[in-house]
């Protein structure tokens, strides 16, 4: 009785789509226990109605409302107030009377009895047995169904079980019905996991006339992806990389040409202060460019089909490289490289531009956070027997504490930094290929000065 | 004898003649219904007055925001206009939402007169004012003056608009368009904006008395004590405890509804002495239907739902 007290008001806010952008917790919580995500469609059955409403209409609304979270009844009085379409359209919700209560008990027999009911709406082949569990009719909205039902159709008055593989059941089929009722089953042509409930037809005590055999997958059968969730899936991974992107970037390299032009007094003689302004211009066109890779690239590592090819790498060379590329940065703080070479260093498994955009981003880092007339040590090294090969990159900065280190992959962590231009996303995107290409990206020595990070790869086992 | 041959005049006017016959034969039962109801009835003189002054006072002042909306103070609002009016009244929704609002304002000067119930302020509203939750206290406040406007707009048959439920206020708006001359047009669309700005559910009348019923938590069933609650926190906590609109929480409340005012009060979980307490403080001449107590909760409440889906009213 006392959680009920616990709140008294919630706040939400949601778009001309009834998606709800932001909430406090308490509304948050009970969107996501109905199923929902934070953003995302507006997941209280009851809630949604009155926002709809108060969308349609154009008027303040106060109803009141409750929701099953799972475990209590939630309910209260919502206050919808629809927002104009000037300022965003959608609607602000305010709960008041918050208000939890412990879902009533119900009876075991009132609860099989909803189960059976709940079985029945979501069961999608529905065959009707005789006596012997010998199928009779055959009903299916599985989009998968035709295997089956051509199978049943071919050996009428066959046993059900003949024609289904019943998980962790060698027993010669059929047994009793109580024994396969609610069953692990696998459908000939789905790839879903099914689960078979036997609903007996007709007395249960004495022997039943038949039953009504119910097919219930664990998964709704998936949706061609372009139909799944068009918008999550265009402003996932359409946004940066096919559209914003390739618009952004030319604008961006005007500016920088241009200011390249001024900064190096191309166009005649300039005051040493304005020489310096467009230096920053350039800077700044830098920053925002590398800031367009970081993006387009995170939406690539973060789609779900992101995947690397596989070639087979010389760690070594590929340091090599990337040291070669940043030398010219290396030099202007007077860094310098050490890179033993390895002999008979395995091949590691990857894919090669993606394995150097990583050692450029580490050493890129390094190169940052290291104090001028140091070095960077980048040392490859193998394990056989883990069937592993990594590179160590380590500079001579102040290093990372353990907290820091615990923070450094997780996405837009700038790790206190605020005025460099950096997205917060290198390290993230690097961890993210590390692990596309079955290795890892990780700090070896958190609360050490000198931060030390080690990319790992599987060996290359073919040729 | 007939003659062989009608002229076309003669059958027209024989067929006129027919339907004059008709009306003049509908009178006689029509005025008997209203002169036995004793005042009593589902629809009476009274109601059929309340509602014709309300829809009235709707149509004009909508015209009054019209006119404050383009400063148009030639067309005084004092004139009602005609074919919105009409268009109001032949609006269902509307139309049960006045009579429902009639209804309530009936059954409490009728309690008023028979049993001292106080048309404003009941016990539990005291209470309620006096809670320790300031939220709480300050609603039942608004809600109190809300209630004591409501009553002096029934006994002057007027009908606040922003007291409307929104679905109701939006059908008025929209039937308001329609009524519309399209040189009227640019000052309706400004006033509907302004009216759609200052109206919030939350505040008009039913929406506070809901709040306030919601503020009970499971306290709500004191406010099935009639005597104790009030009709308008009655039917309210009614609404609230069994799913059914208000209005038709009111109209359970009219004697020749009993059996839909017991059932809700089994669905709301009452027992039977005390259901029977409350059908007979609203008519002592009422009875309790039987076979009550044999009425589980669920059930009662599913042939609320069959009642509701089936019904138009």
């Amino acid at each position: 009785m006392e959680r009920q007290t616990a709140l008294l008001a919630a706040r939400g806010r949601t778009d001309e789509s009834d998606q709800l952008l932001s909430a406090d917790d308490a509304l948050a919580d009970l969107q996501r226990s109905c199923g929902g995500a934070m953003p995302g469609a507006l997941a209280v059955p009851e809630l949604l109605d009155v926002v709809q409403q108060g969308r349609r209409i154009g008027l303040k609304l106060s109803r009141e409302f409750s929701a099953f979270d799972g475990e209590d009844i939630v309910s209260g009085t919502v206050r919808v107030h629809p927002v104009d379409a000037a300022k965003g359209g959608g609607c602000e919700l305010l709960i008041e009377n918050w208000q939890r209560r412990p879902f009533p008990e119900v009876s075991s027999r009132e609860l099989a009895k909803r189960m059976d009911e709940i079985d029945k709406a979501c069961a999608e082949f529905s065959i009707r047995l005789d006596a012997e569990q010998r199928v009779q009719l055959f009903q299916s909205s599985a989009p998968e169904g035709a295997d089956l039902e051509t199978a049943m159709e071919a050996a009428p008055g066959s046993v059900w079980t003949d024609h289904v593989m019943l998980e962790g059941m060698d027993h010669r089929q059929p047994l009793h019905w109580r024994l396969l009722d609610g069953a692990r089953c696998h459908v000939p042509g789905s790839a879903r996991e099914w689960r078979a409930r036997l609903l007996p037809l007709g007395s249960v005590n004495d022997a039943p006339r038949g039953f009504e055999l119910l097919l219930i997958a664990d998964v709704p059968f998936a949706m061609a992806p372009e139909m799944a969730d068009p918008e999550a899936e265009q402003g996932h991974s359409q946004l940066m990389s096919g559209t914003l992107a390739p618009v952004l970037r030319q604008p961006i390299a005007r500016i920088i040409a241009n200011a390249e032009t001024i900064r190096a007094r191309l166009a005649g003689p300039l005051r040493a202060e304005y020489s310096e302004y467009a230096g920053n211009i350039a800077a700044a066109g830098q920053h925002l460019n590398a800031l367009l890779d970081d993006l387009a690239d995170l939406e690539v590592v973060e789609a779900d089909d992101f995947s690397t090819a596989s070639d087979s790498i010389d760690m070594g060379d590929a340091a090599e490289r990337a040291a070669g590329i940043l030398g010219v940065r290396a030099r202007s703080k007077n860094i310098e490289f050490v890179l033993p070479v390895r002999e008979n260093l395995p091949k590691a498994n990857g894919e090669f531009r993606r394995v150097l955009q990583i050692l450029i981003n580490l050493i890129g880092n390094a190169i940052a956070y290291s104090p001028e007339n140091s070095l960077v040590m980048i040392m490859p090294e193998c394990d056989e027997e883990e069937g592993l090969v990594w590179l160590t990159v380590t500079d001579e900065g102040p290093g990372l504490d353990e907290d820091q280190a615990a923070r450094v992959f997780n996405k837009f962590e700038r790790l206190g930094r605020d005025n460099d231009g950096g997205s917060g996303l290198g390290l993230y995107i690097s961890s993210r290929l590390a692990q596309a290409m079955g290795g890892s990206l990780e700090v070896t020595n958190p609360g050490e000065a000198g931060a030390s990070f080690r990319l790992s790869l599987p060996i290359h086992s073919g040729e | 004898m007939d003659s062989a041959v009608t002229s076309p005049a003669e059958t027209a006017l024989k067929g006129e003649l027919a339907r004059a016959d008709r009306a003049l034969n509908g009178v006689a039962p029509v005025l008997e219904h209203a002169l036995a109801s004793d005042g009593g009835g589902l629809v009476n003189d009274l109601l059929v007055a309340r509602v014709r002054g309300m829809v009235n006072d709707l149509a004009r002042q909508l015209e009054a925001w019209r006119s404050i909306e383009s400063h148009d103070t030639s067309r005084l609002p004092d004139k009602t206009p005609d074919r919105l009016t009409h268009l109001l009244i032949t609006d269902t929704p509307i139309l049960r939402h006045l009579h429902a609002s009639a209804i309530e304002g009936v059954l409490t000067e009728k309690l008023d007169r028979q049993s001292g119930l106080d048309p404003v302020l009941s016990s539990l509203w005291q209470e309620l004012i006096a809670s320790e939750d300031p939220v709480v206290s300050e609603t039942a406040m608004q809600a109190l003056a809300a209630q004591s406007r409501f009553m002096q707009a029934q006994r002057r048959m007027q009908q606040p608009i922003l007291d409307l439920p929104p679905e109701v206020l939006e059908r008025a708006l929209r039937i308001w368009v329609r009524a519309t001359n399209v040189d009227e047009e640019p000052s309706v669309t400004a006033a509907m904006r302004a009216i759609k700005s200052d109206y919030d559910e939350a505040q008009s009348r039913l929406g506070l008395i809901t709040r306030l019923v919601s503020s009970m938590r499971e306290g709500r069933i004191a406010a099935l004590e009639l005597d104790h609650a009030g009709l308008a926190l009655f039917t309210s906590g009614i609404a609230s405890l069994t799913g059914e609109t208000r209005e038709r929480a009111v109209l359970a409340c009219h004697n020749q509804q009993v059996v839909r005012l017991a059932v809700c009060l089994i669905a709301a979980g009452l027992d039977r002495s005390a259901i029977e307490q409350q059908v007979v403080l609203l008519d002592p001449a009422n009875t309790t239907p039987r076979g009550l107590s044999e009425l589980s909760p669920d059930i009662a409440r599913a042939l609320l739902q069959k009642s509701a889906t089936k019904g138009q009213w």
